[in-house]
């Protein structure tokens, strides 16, 4: 991902590709996997600013998502892409970061408008976060102020593609490099910020866990960190400050 | 019947029943995107959907109901297709019968309200509470329906309603003796496949499809997998009742997809009722239908 006119401080990427197994059906079997991900995609807008009002022609009879296999879906655990369509603020990154965290792997997250690149127009503003991929893996950026229903299509057939070659492991990275990712967030939103999401465990779990995933903003946070607890539920109507709170 | 027929047969139904169900499933998009003018998904989409989500590769489950309410879900569907008679096949119909036919497809919405339980997501609960509702709404014409046709045919043995049927030829189908009873049916297929202006537990822009909303992965999967159950138990059901069962397989799948056209032509055309209009309007006029079916089946 390279952006023209806009100097960027580069990180070492150091993404895996899964090994090529010698055996035949594994290989089918894993080209078909990548086939069908690629055909299947639900999306999760997060319309945060003025591009979610493309998203309406892109879907319904003109331009047609679905006959590409992409539909809308309504909660973060069913959708594969979060597609994040304007500027976000730092009060909606917060929630922008939880909804990433709950999607199931492999996750795509796909930028729409200027402002998710580089700021756009709130490029002065101190409540909007300037860049998106410094908080989170980005796998496509849609720039465009707003780009048109032909170019989001365009850019969702890009990331098809990518998925279709195996080349759309953003998700991965934010498991491996969890430390830079963190750090970014802890600047904006304080020392104590904390996710319910443990995914320093997802990423041992899983087999991701690389040698950027600790680190000393991964330090900060097991100092601050609460345990995380199940919610408790109760019915109390009655107890004002149960309800609202 | 020797045992590894019987073997082969409660394999093949199922299975027959799942792949009819993937296109009943891509008939369902494919209405829905004519309607709206639009091209609509690809032929094997069901099948993309349901690969794709079997190979996510990290899942969330919240505990072991959780999973077990999944397989129960599709397993009460996968028992109810060994007890529908097809064309050439008859597993345990026999045996069956449309009693223990209505207890099967009961199963499924309990075991998702098992499964959803254990989410703990307020939108879940309030979906599976809506859904189990919906139940009670679409039962009561439903079991009027399945009660007035066993009296006109005196059994409740399907492979004889079906034989019965065959032999008298298209004047003694059950949807012609019987209209009235055919078109309470119809008012209930429509409650229990969930359809609009009936699919008051899904509403995905108000409590973000309910029953569904904590699944990701192999449970929304498993759902899907479910839905084609589904529709492929409901249409082979009121054409085993109503159109006669199927002579061969052309004519069985050709009333099959027919009958699915209804609902779903009326389902995309409709907002959704709110709970207790859904509950008003099944406990009205269906039962009174059905009811004056009744009667006449009766004298």
């Amino acid at each position: 991902m390279t952006i023209v006119g806009f100097e960027m401080k580069q990180f070492p990427v150091q993404v895996e590709q899964p090994q090529q197994g010698g055996n035949i059906f594994s290989r089918v079997f894993d080209e078909l996997t990548a086939f069908c991900r690629s055909r299947s995609l639900f999306i999760l807008h997060y319309c945060t600013g003025c591009g979610a009002i493309e998203l309406p022609p892109a879907m319904t009879s003109r331009f047609d998502m679905e006959r590409l296999g992409i539909s809308p879906m309504v909660s973060p655990r069913q959708a594969d892409i979060l597609l994040i369509t304007g500027y976000v603020s730092v009060k909606t990154l917060k929630r922008v970061i939880l909804t990433y965290e709950q999607m199931g792997s492999p996750k795509y997250v796909i930028g729409i408008c200027s402002c998710t690149v580089n700021g756009g127009m709130y490029w002065q503003s101190y409540a909007t976060a300037k860049k998106l991929n410094d908080y989170m893996p980005v796998d496509l950026y849609i720039a465009g102020c707003m780009p048109r229903p032909e170019a989001v299509i365009t850019g969702l057939r890009e990331l098809m593609e990518h998925i279709r070659l195996g080349q759309a492991n953003g998700w991965q990275d934010y498991y491996r490099r969890y430390d830079h990712y963190l750090g970014n967030q802890q600047r904006l939103f304080g020392e104590t910020w904390q996710t319910p999401t443990d995914v320093i465990a997802e990423s041992r779990h899983y087999g991701l866990f690389g040698e950027h995933t600790l680190g000393g903003h991964t330090m900060l946070l097991e100092q601050h960190q609460n345990p995380l607890e199940p919610l408790t539920m109760s019915l109390g109507l009655d107890d004002k400050t149960k309800v609202g709170s | 019947m020797h045992w590894s027929e019987l073997a082969i047969e409660l394999t093949l139904m199922p299975l027959v029943a799942f792949i009819v169900g993937l296109f009943m499933v891509l008939m369902m998009r494919k209405i829905a995107a004519r309607l709206q003018r639009r091209v609509g998904p690809p032929l094997l989409q069901p099948l993309y959907d349901i690969v794709k989500l079997f190979s996510k590769q990290t899942q969330t489950s919240h505990g072991l109901l959780h999973e077990i309410g999944i397989v129960m879900a599709v397993g009460g569907y996968v028992a109810a297709e060994t007890l529908l008679p097809v064309p050439g096949m008859n597993g345990v119909a026999e045996k069956g019968g449309m009693i223990t036919l209505l207890y099967l497809t009961m199963i499924p919405s309990l075991g998702m309200a098992l499964g959803v339980g254990q989410c703990a997501n307020p939108n879940g609960s309030i979906g599976i509470s809506r859904a189990l509702t919906a139940m009670l709404a679409y039962d009561i014409p439903f079991v009027i329906v399945i009660a007035g046709v066993a009296m006109h045919f005196g059994t409740t043995n399907l492979v004889d309603v079906v034989a019965q049927q065959q032999a008298g030829g298209i004047g003694s189908w059950g949807a012609t003796q019987m209209p009235l009873l055919a078109l309470a049916g119809l008012f209930a297929l429509q409650g229990m496949l969930g359809k609009q202006p009936f699919e008051i537990y899904v509403a995905p822009a108000e409590i973000a499809t309910g029953p569904m909303v904590e699944m990701g992965g192999k449970f929304l999967g498993g759902l899907f997998v479910m839905q084609c159950f589904q529709l492929y138990t409901a249409a082979v059901l009121y054409v085993t009742l109503f159109l006669g069962g199927g002579e061969n397989w052309i004519t069985f799948l050709g009333k099959s997809f027919a009958v699915l056209v209804i609902p779903m032509s009326i389902a995309f055309l409709f907002p959704r009722y709110r709970t207790e209009d859904m509950i008003t309007m099944l406990w009205k006029w269906p039962v009174v239908l059905g009811l004056i079916g009744l009667v006449f089946v009766g004298s």
